[in-house]
């Protein structure tokens, strides 16, 4: 049983760990986020019927199409993808560590002739002149020689950039980095908005999606809403004064704008849009008799109407309701009997604009900016900057930087009488420029080595 | 003198550049690929003259922000970047038949900033979402990747030419005649992807880190970015097919081509045709 099940265990590693699966999956993310942006996002069920027959969006529906990226399978591609590259580096980077810490091996020049890029000269000198020289010439050209091997000829290495090759395994290590620091950002953190008037403060942020809120752990004010314009009419900027208050102590007081947020514990605030809402409306009630009340009401405030036991409240404020302009909903309290709720014209004294029993006119309704804050909170954040930055070296440490080997041995000549100097290197990429710098070495010492 | 005369001199400029790099590699005649990077060098001296020329302008009209702000400035800068790859590319290999592609790129994105309708010349203010340092970082590593994937689409037109012709036993391919080696393109071409693909990676963190500053975000699946990334992708499979057994070659070749033209849909197509299926949806 445990052979059969280490066998299995290598059958999916094989199948994991391969190349030929790192390609279908960047094939298969990349024909599905194309599907992603041909086929409107985020668009419901019934919405879509409008454009598609049943069947499709029925196929649509079934696949998650119309919430792509977030649906199942597209997560399992992603999934796949990390295991795909988890797999790779745990069976490949233990060999490429093994084979950077093994020690030389012993060469001769019988050995070095072998390699795709060798020379070998015979110069008539004595060991020790040889050495000096090819010392100097490789010295200057590629770096110092190490002297390893038996101390009976001479066998020496120059070499640069054994790190380069675990450059390609940051790259990895770099990518999963930001999908962990993703994953953190979704599961820990909050991201949803919060309108605030001028002058109003807040603690409550309504997340994106759902019907939920999150309350914060201090409270935010709205100081002063700005918009400037350049003479074209285009928008220039848009400025909130915020102000933050801590157990009742304004701890900060900040303009934000857009590109320009603050964050405070963890938690940041993005200047998204803004608009208008009503601050408060004066009205004026007309009862049956024909007696005139006036009342002030602040926007979502319940003020008792004077002389009754009613209550007002205005509820909602519309700037255009189905193009009769400005509007009030209005709610009417009594005890004991059921609230009734009408909307009431502003721009518009019609004979509908009643409550109960009363004609109502609204006098003047203040209305007053607000600016619509996008409210965020991701401690996964880090790890995606930490990501992208060491993704952004490992990449070009990857493509730039190489593991460049020169071996060397001084041997003497069956006589005696020379020293036969022979040298190969290899490198582990740009094969054609080491070819040219090795080229001009060999004619350095050639020169130098003969005279 | 202003920047948009330098500007429609460099959009001659890089026509005359194209036919003389063209017509050398044809006629098998050497003179003309040097004038072809005389008059590749010159536009572009023209053109930095004409974009530094309107950044300064941009200052005296009030707005003071880099010409890299819309359609028109960004195709500029793609053509100039073009142009510049190009030409360090030929001084750095010495191989001077490679540059009709890129000429014709940097032509062709000069000609549709100047003469489509579809793309406004006017210097305009920046919008509050614009208004970042980032801007020149984002627009700039990301057009000097996309300007390496043309450049690399040249390189592997011509290496899929070059290697039919070399199989071919009858070598009447006049155009092949110039042409570096076979192996030499391939090399050349993977030097361009390993280019392009650090600054596209470099384009894409750097829009991320700024979407997160201005809109909250580091990353919303909008079209654009997305794109991006499918073209990413593409350019990543190529990196990995390179080493596999048997993908070394024309199979490269093609996938640098189908990443082109992803670089393309990301370009043109998010901007022209998404955006009309985005405004139904919403």
């Amino acid at each position: 049983m445990p052979k059969e099940n280490s066998a299995s265990t290598g059958v999916t590693m094989g199948w994991l760990s391969s190349l030929k699966l790192t390609l279908v999956l960047f094939f298969a993310l990349a024909a599905s986020s194309v599907i992603g942006t041909l086929l409107p996002q985020g668009v419901s069920a019934p919405e879509l019927r409008g454009h598609f027959s049943p069947a499709v969006v029925s196929l649509i529906d079934l696949l998650g199409l119309n919430n792509l990226y977030h649906s199942i399978w597209f997560r399992v591609l992603l999934l796949l993808l990390c295991l795909n590259m988890v797999a790779c580096t745990v069976e490949r980077l233990p060999k490429t560590v093994r084979l950077m810490r093994r020690p030389e091996d012993p060469f001769d020049s019988r050995k070095l002739s072998k390699f795709g890029c060798s020379a070998s000269i015979a110069a008539p000198l004595s060991q020790e002149q040889a050495q000096s020289i090819v010392e100097t010439a490789v010295g200057e050209s590629f770096g110092p020689l190490r002297r390893i091997g038996p101390p009976d000829h001479y066998c020496a290495i120059s070499e640069k950039g054994r790190w380069s090759r675990l450059m390609v395994y940051g790259v990895h290590v770099s990518v999963l980095i930001v999908l962990v620091g993703a994953l953190v950002g979704s599961y820990v953190g909050f991201k949803g908005t919060m309108n605030l008037a001028v002058g109003e403060s807040s603690d409550i942020v309504l997340l994106a999606g759902e019907r939920e809120v999150e309350e914060l752990p201090f409270t935010v004010r709205c100081d002063k809403f700005d918009i400037s314009f350049y003479d074209t009419g285009a928008p220039k900027m848009f400025k909130a004064d915020l102000a933050i208050i801590d157990k009742g102590v304004e701890v900060l007081k900040e303009p934000v704008v857009v590109n320009g947020p603050l964050t405070y514990q963890g938690i940041t605030f993005y200047q998204a849009s803004y608009g208008t809402t009503l601050k408060g409306a004066a009205i004026e009630l007309t009862d049956e008799s024909g007696t005139t009340i006036a009342m002030d009401l602040p926007y979502r405030e319940s003020v008792t109407i004077p002389g009754t036991r009613e209550r007002l409240t205005i509820t909602e404020y519309e700037p255009d309701l189905m193009r009769f302009g400005q509007a009030l909903e209005i709610k009417s309290e009594k005890e004991g009997q059921r609230p009734s709720i009408q909307w009431i014209l502003v721009d518009r004294p019609f004979h509908g604009n009643r409550i109960e029993n009363y004609q109502v006119r609204v006098v003047r309704a203040e209305r007053v900016r607000y600016t619509g804050l996008e409210v965020k909170k991701d401690p996964g954040v880090w790890l995606v900057w930490a990501g992208f930055t060491f993704m952004t070296l490992a990449i070009g440490l990857t493509f730039y930087s190489s593991h460049r080997k020169l071996w060397v041995c001084i041997e003497p000549d069956e006589k005696g009488k020379k020293s036969v100097v022979s040298f190969a290197g290899r490198m582990s990429r740009n094969a054609q420029a080491f070819e040219e710098k090795f080229e001009s070495l060999r004619t350095r010492l050639q020169k130098e080595l003969i005279q | 003198m202003t920047s948009s005369f330098l500007l429609s001199l460099t959009t001659f400029a890089y026509l005359l550049c194209t036919v003389l790099y063209l017509s050398g590699t044809v006629f098998r005649f050497k003179p003309l690929l040097t004038a072809g990077t005389v008059s590749g060098l010159a536009a572009l001296l023209v053109q930095t003259a004409g974009v530094g020329l309107r950044w300064v302008e941009s200052y005296r009209m009030g707005y003071g922000h880099a010409p890299l702000s819309n359609m028109y400035e960004s195709l500029v800068f793609a053509s100039w970047a073009i142009m510049l790859i190009y030409l360090v590319f030929e001084w750095r290999t010495k191989q001077r038949a490679l540059g009709v592609f890129p000429a014709l790129f940097s032509f062709l994105a000069m000609a549709y900033a100047s003469f489509s309708k579809d793309v406004d010349s006017k210097i305009q203010p920046l919008v509050p979402a614009l208004k970042s340092n980032w801007l020149i970082a984002h627009v700039m590593t990301c057009f000097l990747g996309y300007a390496a994937f043309a450049v690399s689409f040249g390189l592997s037109v011509l290496y899929v030419v070059k290697k039919r012709s070399t199989g071919n036993p009858k070598p009447q391919g006049a155009l092949a005649a110039f042409l570096p080696s076979v192996p030499q393109l391939e090399w050349f071409n993977y030097q361009m992807v390993l280019f392009g693909f650090l600054w596209l990676s470099v384009g894409i963190i750097t829009g991320s880190i700024w979407a997160n500053s201005a809109w909250g975000t580091y990353w919303s699946w909008d079209p654009k970015e997305t794109w991006s990334l499918i073209t990413w992708l593409i350019y990543a499979a190529l990196l990995h097919a390179r080493n596999m057994q048997g993908w070394k070659g024309e199979r490269v070749a093609w996938l640098s081509m189908i990443g082109f033209g992803c670089v393309l849909f990301t370009y043109f197509g998010v901007n022209f045709l998404l955006s009309g299926l985005h405004s139904y949806a919403r």
